[in-house]
């Protein structure tokens, strides 16, 4: 990944409220211990990156800011976030702690329309597919294991889709 | 494995893939099971997309692509079948890729076809990753099914135009 790549995704993720030794993650130059702790860690950073994605893509359909045509995959990629932010929810409820809820100060207001928009849609999915992507190998309980699979392709799902859309390589 | 679906149900309250696919998720038995199956479904795979890359040039730049991709994933399970002391790849699977490929000739080779074979091979890694029970080896194999979910993106795409490259 290019530098300003990396400190546009990461930038996005800080915007997520995403901190700490987990930004090092995203950026893949830092590996944290396989603690529990750290677990946890990761899986309110994924959470975090649910949240602001539900409400990016929520902002975005509300005010009309993606291109005509793909507010369908928009709509439908809201949908499997919301399902991955209940996913991760139950999971990190289920390690008994309280699961990081929604930023109160989003601020997508300046956000661009049109492909602008896309793009910041295609960060979000980047590091949420980083997110996963570290997550997945320090998950201990198949279920969970299975479930983050699954989100993950769903990731890489939107991830391609929106690299396509900007004309960006796909393969 | 009831006990597993059930909780599986009660856990993925989220649209990630149908209800009733998940309910019906392979229990893989072990790591060889896994990367057994993973072996059948990349080679016909790849036979099937150097079908169409023949009857349709746009599919070349994508077949070639994946196959590199494949070639690479081959190579790691090598490493990881030995470090996890599992038997190797049987010699029969050159045999039965060639096989894969006359069949494939043979039969249709649509891109629908080879969507469906693409989420065969992205399911049997999601769904065979708990059967690992390697940390190391889960990672790399995460790493492979990126890989393979965003050629199934593609084809997802291209399913949506019935063109490849459309």
């Amino acid at each position: 990944m290019g530098e300003s790549r990396r400190e546009f995704m990461l930038a996005t993720a800080r915007a997520a409220g995403v901190a700490g030794p987990m930004l090092g993650l995203l950026a893949g130059t830092e590996s944290p211990a396989r603690t529990e702790g750290n677990d946890l860690e990761i899986l309110s950073a994924a959470l975090l990156l649910e949240h602001h994605a539900i409400a990016l893509y929520g902002f975005g359909l509300k005010r009309a800011l993606f291109p005509p045509g793909l507010r369908a995959y928009a709509t439908e990629f809201r949908g499997d976030h919301q399902g991955h932010r209940d996913t991760q929810i139950a999971i990190i409820e289920e390690r008994g702690v309280a699961a990081p809820v929604p930023r109160d100060d989003y601020d997508f207001e300046h956000a661009p329309a049109g492909d602008e928009f896309v793009r910041l849609a295609l960060e979000i999915e980047i590091a949420a597919q980083r997110a996963y992507t570290g997550l997945i190998s320090r998950i201990r309980t198949d279920d969970y294991l299975l479930s983050a699979a699954f989100i993950l392709v769903d990731e890489v799902r939107h991830m391609t889709v929106w690299q396509r859309v900007l004309g960006l390589r796909i393969y | 494995m009831i006990e597993r679906r059930a909780a599986l149900k009660a856990l993925l309250a989220a649209p990630l893939i149908p209800l009733a696919a998940r309910a019906e998720a392979r229990d893989y038995a072990s790591a060889g099971e896994v990367l057994a199956e993973i072996d059948r479904l990349e080679g016909e795979l790849d036979a099937r997309l150097a079908t169409l890359a023949a009857s349709f040039p746009a599919a070349a730049a994508l077949a070639a692509s994946v196959r590199a991709d494949h070639d690479r994933h081959r190579r790691a399970r090598v490493a990881l079948r030995r470090r996890l002391r599992l038997a190797e790849a049987g010699p029969s699977f050159p045999r039965a890729q060639a096989a894969t490929t006359q069949r494939v000739a043979a039969g249709r080779g649509s891109v629908d076809a080879l969507r469906a074979l693409a989420q065969d091979l992205v399911h049997a890694y999601a769904e065979g990753l708990p059967a690992i029970k390697d940390a190391q080896g889960v990672d790399v194999l995460a790493r492979h099914m990126v890989d393979d979910a965003r050629h199934l993106a593609i084809l997802q795409m291209w399913t949506e135009t019935e063109q490849p490259g459309g």
